[in-house]
């Protein structure tokens, strides 16, 4: 009987793992693990089995490769991965080792170390070694997280809340999908510590509609966790629930998060009170994004000194990024902070796709702004993109080759604004619209360059007076693709 | 009052320093310094929303400009609303609104009073840069009453949120996205609410109009009145706007009146009735059976001929006087003075008979008030409400408003004792905010009263010390309610002991409460005792003398309290004093140089039993229709045809008014002026808003034209001098102030009737209604119990005749549960059939799942839909 892994996370099953674990479940003599994924999406299918060298993996499997894999025949070690032999995995350590809904692996590799930690801390010194850490909150806004949950912790009420938000909707991330179909434990345990460090005694995790793998994995793991008598601490149970979305990308953003969370349209609410002075139902409620829940647990665990010898000054601890588009591999990367762009496409991108140049990038969904090559310099962390204009976000990378119009896609962001604005704001509801259609207007060649100038202008309307960063961040695709492809734009102009 | 000391801070907008409560928003600070800060969702009746971000100001320190609707003051802020950035800013948010804005102008009836024409003018060029085609909503059909152009709307969600968080509604809403985001009402069928008008006169531009006086004016061809509106006892301020003497709409303003700009359908849409075609226009004298026009003239001298006839004959005792408690202050104590001295009759009553006296009789019997000690604010302020028999919103709308702020902007805790239950509707039903609600059959309120206080004293809820002051008092009530045991009080009201002792336990640790007791138990028999039961329990509980608490009885009509103390009923003289008080009798006679007449008064059901019995010949009756208005048991109509002559001054022909010898066209409120007192006391200016109705004149003027004929001229030029003569019996009379100062109790009335007072009718007040009778619930199969009641979109008989409330509700109902309907078989719509031992009734089912099952819901409005007598 030979063990084989193989990886059943969303991606890996789209790029042929669901395939062959269905052609190969019938075989005799192997068994199939089913584990979470590397992240080397290039590389999968990739199949693993354990050899007197170690782990070694089979890239791009076919199932007509079963017998070479048997064999032990063209196996690469897995330590010698360059994509991942580069990487500083802390939050990801354990992908593609572990099976998700195994709490025995996810204690024997690590997991649960900070909780115990926790429990045995004053939520004081919870927050404190949180503040110690510096991490910032990874959902884009990057507010320091320890004074959320100062906050949420000092201010009185009977009812506190956690949320987590897992509405991963930037186009290219992935990252909180494969913790909670990776490591669901994970995020269950940083739940766990937060609602310990700010006395919560409910918690949501609010997954968008398009992951039900994501909400399926979850649901199992908390019931194991309860099974487990995980959520049992001090005498109370964390009720902790998974709420499905409708499909809103706003949604994302923690005000309108919680409106969607109370059974109300998905609008966002003018702040302040932050949701961790008056969030859901009035009560303090920490809205955090998954992967920052993720690498909590491993900070109470190993100590906030630790995660914050790593990174830059003011962005401590690792990144995680998600690169995709036309490069050789797409992928997940986690570093330390302070690696430029151009190093981190060139070292784990590896290049653009056969036949393709390097024209764009554009960092943090679609509401990111477009790089040029020459801009690639730029340092990875927040102040360097806050400087820049730009935004780190999520952490989603899209590489744009040679043969990209400028212009579509300028307009294709504009489409996706104008579809996902909210309408509570009249910056956002009529600016996202309205620059669709100057666009539309430029691209039929019946545009001038006073069009250009009204983008311009219509731009710093949004930036500088709409409700939420929604709005605001919209112009800036549009504004950084003129800036640095002017050109394009005003050929089409007269 | 206790005055608290108001944290303040002090901050700088555009130079000027300004010092203003902490917690005030940027936006409300720099209107105190005369600077309008430009917006369309602020609102400083309802929570800010911030979301059309055309309030930004540049705050120094700050990044970015900011929302001052949304932003509160700090000490040492410098705030600039007029630096070219925040012009710029303006001026780019309002083109973007422009940019969806189908500039309509000419045909909006928002145009000349429009928040967005006026910014367009001040901020931004006549061209717009935006070329594409403007969204367009698809016109909908939206009410037969409100109008909607959603092409015009700007999104502010002012009407969402009002009818929200104000009316607590809920029946207006968002729906769709972005750019497609349009106000809509939850359903596919037309508007169904409360039609407050709110979203109209809340909308900032002209998204939400009046269909009632669509395209029918420019603002600036308006002509405004500001007066009362005579719909309920609430006495809301409205502001008439006429066009060439026509009423063209009404409108409220934030910050005016008692009501601070709220309405409710009757004040909004129901201001036609005064000028219904069949508003009578001329003097009516009976000839050979039949009335028929005739002149002022002629008609004065016969009804001053033939009341000098029968008082020669009679007596004055043989004329009785009746007066409706919508009239004036004014034409009340001219009508009093008339009949006293011209006649020299105290058979004298009014309106306030039917419920409102029950309530001032127990008020001056206990604290020696014959008002509230309580306001609209007090309710506000309050930490428990507790509501009896009221169904609030459909009679008293804006109280209900009042109770509405309490619960969900200050957490008042609310208990209601109430014949209706809670359920969801398209008209707000004030239980639903009830943490504790009772439900409670029409005839056993006063039982379960009874249970609250015997909770009160089984959970030793008494306050201590009237225990030791009152010990005689106490002990009396212990025993009193110790003799009603609990099984009996479960079995009749239906609500158990612990529900009760739960309700009478929030009550008594709150510190903060008011009773507000309804028309349930007013107008109920007994229900002069059930009030006095419910003063006891304020005693009890200590709360009687505290501030802030109190017993507040609804007025039902707007001047029940005036008509009380004008001295219209039969027990009271001016002021109000006993009609036997001497001190008081010898002022005004000394006032009136003329003695008062030395008879007895008689009320209104005894006026009518002297009538039938020929005691009473002749009766003067102004505005008010007891044929009509009384249940066919009081027999009016029969006694009324008695009478050797019948004078009525009225607006319409009404069934009273029909069986008149001479009939007086008066004006209604639009047409005079004078003064009304709320059902808190707050006596309010009647302001004229248009010339009479055909050859009609206010009835005090009526009555002092009859006055010179019979020889006791009571001569008045205008209405301000029968006020100033009013205030010389009543020092202050109307000089209030925008709220009244109410009374407190009279502490040596109290002492009186904790010593004493309180025996003469202890036994009666404390024993179980109805006990021995069958119990409740074994009702007879297919028989309901009526509760004869108001609807929100009518009141009494006049709000028939206006013809926007009859858009909304045009014909009477029977309201009953959807589970009795399906158990008799019947369903919404169904024509049936009613009857009882008074006579018997056709009339349309309507499905209400707040009315219990066993009752079944009768407003007493439409005229059609009386009870027919079935023995003439």
């Amino acid at each position: 009987m030979v063990r084989l892994y193989l990886p059943n996370d969303t991606s890996s099953r789209a790029a042929g793992a669901a395939r062959l674990a269905e052609v190969w479940q019938e075989r005799t003599g192997i068994e199939l693990i089913r584990t979470s994924a590397r992240g080397a999406f290039f590389l999968e299918p990739m199949v693993e089995r354990d050899m007197p060298e170690g782990r070694m993996a089979w890239f791009n499997v076919t199932p007509d490769d079963l017998p070479q894999i048997l064999a032990g025949k063209g196996g690469t070690p897995v330590n010698e991965i360059p994509f991942l032999r580069g990487q500083t995995r802390v939050t990801f350590a354990n992908f593609g080792v572990t099976q998700p809904l195994s709490l025995d692996e996810y204690r024997a590799h690590g997991g649960l170390k900070g909780l115990e930690a926790a429990r045995t801390q004053s939520p004081e010194a919870i927050i404190e070694e949180i503040r110690i850490s510096r991490l910032r909150g990874r959902g884009g806004a990057a507010f320091p997280v320890w004074h959320k949950w100062q906050v949420a912790r000092e201010t009185e009420a009977d009812r506190k809340y956690v949320v987590a938000n897992a509405d991963e909707g930037d186009a290219g991330t992935y990252c909180d999908r494969m913790v909670m179909e990776g490591e669901p434990f994970r995020l269950i345990e940083g739940m766990l510590i937060c609602a310990r460090a700010i006395g919560a005694d409910t918690g949501y995790i609010y997954c968008r509609q398009e992951y039900p793998a994501a909400a399926h994995t979850l649901r199992a793991a908390i019931q194991k966790a309860d099974e487990a008598g995980l959520l049992q601490s001090h005498g109370h149970r964390l009720r902790l629930e998974v709420v499905v979305g409708a499909g809103s990308y706003v949604v994302g953003e923690e005000t309108a998060l919680l409106e969607s969370l109370e059974g109300r349209r998905g609008v966002v609410q003018a702040r302040p009170p932050y949701p961790a002075e008056a969030g859901l139902h009035g009560k303090p409620t920490i809205v955090s994004n998954v992967l920052t829940f993720a690498t909590v647990s491993t900070i109470l665990a190993r100590g906030g000194e630790w995660y914050s010898s790593m990174g830059t000054e003011r962005s401590r601890g690792t990144v995680v990024l998600q690169i995709g588009g036309r490069v050789k591999q797409p992928g997940l990367v986690e570093i330390p902070f302070g690696a430029t762009l151009a190093e981190a496409l060139e070292r784990f991108g590896g290049g653009m796709a056969p036949g393709s140049r390097l024209k764009a990038v554009q960092v943090g969904g679609p509401l990111g702004s477009l790089f040029p090559v020459s801009k690639l310099g730029i340092q990875i962390c927040y102040d360097a993109f806050a400087k820049a204009g730009a935004i780190l976000g999520h952490g989603g990378i899209v590489v744009f080759d040679h043969e990209t119009d400028m212009v579509e896609l300028a307009r294709h962001y504009t489409v996706f604004t104008a579809e996902e604005s909210c309408g509570k704001c009249t910056p956002c509801r009529v600016g996202s619209l309205r620059s669709r259609e100057i666009l539309e207007r430029i691209q039929a060649g019946r545009g001038t360059a006073d069009d250009l100038a009204l983008l311009a202008d219509l731009g710093e309307t949004m930036k500088t007076a709409s409700l939420c960063a929604f709005g605001g961040r919209a112009p800036y695709p549009v504004l950084t693709a003129i800036e640095h492809f002017g050109e394009e734009f005003r050929r089409l102009t007269k | 009052m206790a005055t608290t000391a108001v944290e303040t801070v002090r901050l700088t907008i555009d130079g000027v320093p300004v010092t203003v409560p902490k917690g005030t928003l940027v936006i409300e600070a720099a209107r105190q310094t005369g600077v309008m800060i430009p917006h369309f969702c602020y609102h400083p009746k309802l929570k800010w929303d911030a979301n059309c971000r055309m309030c930004l100001v540049e705050i120094e320190k700050m990044p970015k400009l900011q929302t001052s609707c949304s932003t509160p003051v700090a000490e040492g802020m410098v705030v600039r609303t007029a630096t070219a950035v925040v012009n710029e800013a303006h001026k780019s948010v309002l083109e973007f609104i422009l940019a969806n804005h189908p500039l309509d102008c000419p045909v909006c009836d928002q145009g000349g009073r429009c928040d967005l024409q006026d910014f367009s003018h001040e901020y931004t060029p006549t061209t717009s840069r935006f070329i594409e085609v403007k969204r367009v909503f698809e016109k909908e059909y939206f009410s037969p009453l409100i109008e909607t152009q959603m092409n015009r709307c700007v999104q502010c969600l002012r009407c969402v949120r009002y009818c929200d968080e104000v009316m607590d509604v809920k029946a207006l809403a968002p729906v769709g996205r972005g750019t497609m985001t349009e106000i809509k009402h939850f359903t596919h069928h037309e508007l169904d609410c409360e039609f407050c008008g709110g979203c109209v006169q809340i909308c900032p531009v002209g998204a939400f109009t009046s269909r009632l006086s669509m395209y029918e004016f420019r603002p600036w061809m308006l002509k405004r009145a500001d007066t009362i509106c005579t719909y309920c006892g609430d006495g809301c301020q409205i502001t008439i706007q006429t066009k060439e003497n026509e009423l063209i709409e009404v409108m409220s303003a934030h910050g005016a009146g008692r009501n601070n700009g709220d309405l409710c359908a009757r004040g909004f849409f129901g201001y036609h009735a005064t000028t219904h075609p069949d508003r009578l226009q001329h003097p009516l004298i009976r000839r050979n059976g039949q009335l028929i026009q005739t002149t002022w003239e002629e008609a004065l001298e016969h009804v001053a001929e033939t009341f000098t006839r029968l008082k020669l004959q009679h007596g004055p005792a043989a004329f009785g006087g009746l007066i409706a408690s919508r009239c004036t202050n004014e034409d009340l104590y001219v009508f009093q003075k008339f009949m006293r001295l011209a006649i020299g009759s105290n058979r004298i009553d009014s309106s306030a008979r039917y419920g409102h006296i029950n309530g001032v009789r127990a008020l001056r019997r206990v604290q020696g008030t014959h008002r509230w000690t309580v306001t609209f604010e007090d309710i506000v302020s309050a930490d428990a409400l507790l509501l009896v028999g009221t169904s609030l919103t459909e009679t008293n709308p804006i109280t209900g408003l009042k109770v509405k702020e309490a619960v969900k902007k200050q957490g008042a805790i609310l208990l209601t004792i109430e014949s209706l239950v809670p359920a969801v509707g398209t008209i707000s039903n004030i239980t639903n905010l009830a943490t504790h609600h009772v439900s409670a059959h029409p005839e056993q309120f006063g039982n379960i009263v009874l249970g609250l206080i015997k909770a009160v004293i089984e959970e030793g809820l008494v306050d201590q010390a009237l225990a030791q002051r009152a010990t005689s008092y106490v002990q009396a009530i212990s025993e009193a309610v110790r003799a009603c045991p609990w099984p009996v009080i479960e079995n009749a009201t239906g609500a158990t002991s612990s529900t009760l002792k739960e309700t009478a336990r929030t009550f008594a640790r709150a510190a903060r409460t008011i009773i507000l007791v309804g028309q349930g138990v007013l107008r109920a028999p007994g229900g002069y005792g059930i009030v006095m039961n419910l003063l006891d329990l304020l005693l009890l509980t200590g709360k009687h003398d505290q501030p802030g608490c109190g017993l507040a009885p609804l007025a039902e009509e707007n001047n029940d309290q005036g008509a009380v103390e004008m001295g219209t009923v039969a027990e009271f003289l001016p002021g109000p004093s006993d009609l036997n008080d001497r001190p008081a009798r010898e002022r005004i006679a000394g006032l009136w140089k003329e003695e008062l007449p030395q008879g007895a008064g008689s009320t209104l059901i005894k006026m009518l039993e002297e009538a039938r019995t020929g005691k009473i010949k002749a009766m003067l009756i102004v505005g008010e229709n007891p044929v009509g208005s009384l249940p066919t048991g009081a027999r009016a109509k029969e006694a009324l045809e008695q009478l050797e002559f019948l004078v009525c001054q009225e607006l319409f022909l009404t069934e009273t008014a029909a069986l008149a010898h001479v009939v007086l066209p008066a004006c209604s409120y639009a047409e005079k002026d004078g003064t009304v007192t709320n059902t808190e006391g707050h006596v309010q200016q009647v302001r004229q808003a248009i010339e009479p109705i055909g050859e009609s004149r206010p009835d005090w003027q009526i009555l002092s034209a009859l006055s010179g004929l019979l020889g006791y001229p009571l001569e008045y030029g205008e209405s301000r001098e029968i006020l100033k003569e009013i205030r010389s019996l009543i020092p202050g009379y109307g000089l209030l102030g925008p709220a009244p100062t109410p009374p407190r109790p009279d502490q040596t009335v109290v002492d009186r009737y904790l010593r004493e007072g309180y025996t003469e009718d202890l036994a009666s007040r404390y024993s179980l209604a109805g006990e021995g009778q069958a119990e409740r619930g074994s009702r007879k199969e297919g028989s309901f119990a009526l509760v004869v009641g108001q609807t929100l979109f009518h009141s009494g008989k006049l709000s028939t005749r206006a013809k926007g409330l009859l858009q909304i509700q045009a014909a009477g109902f029977l309201g009953l549960n959807p589970a009795n309907a399906q158990e008799i078989g019947v369903t919404e719509g169904d024509r049936v059939r009613i009857s009882n031992e008074q006579g018997e009734m056709t009339t349309t089912v309507k499905l209400l799942d707040r009315v219990p099952e066993g009752l079944a819901l009768f407003p007493e409005h439409f005229a059609e839909d009386r009870l027919t007598d079935q023995r003439r």
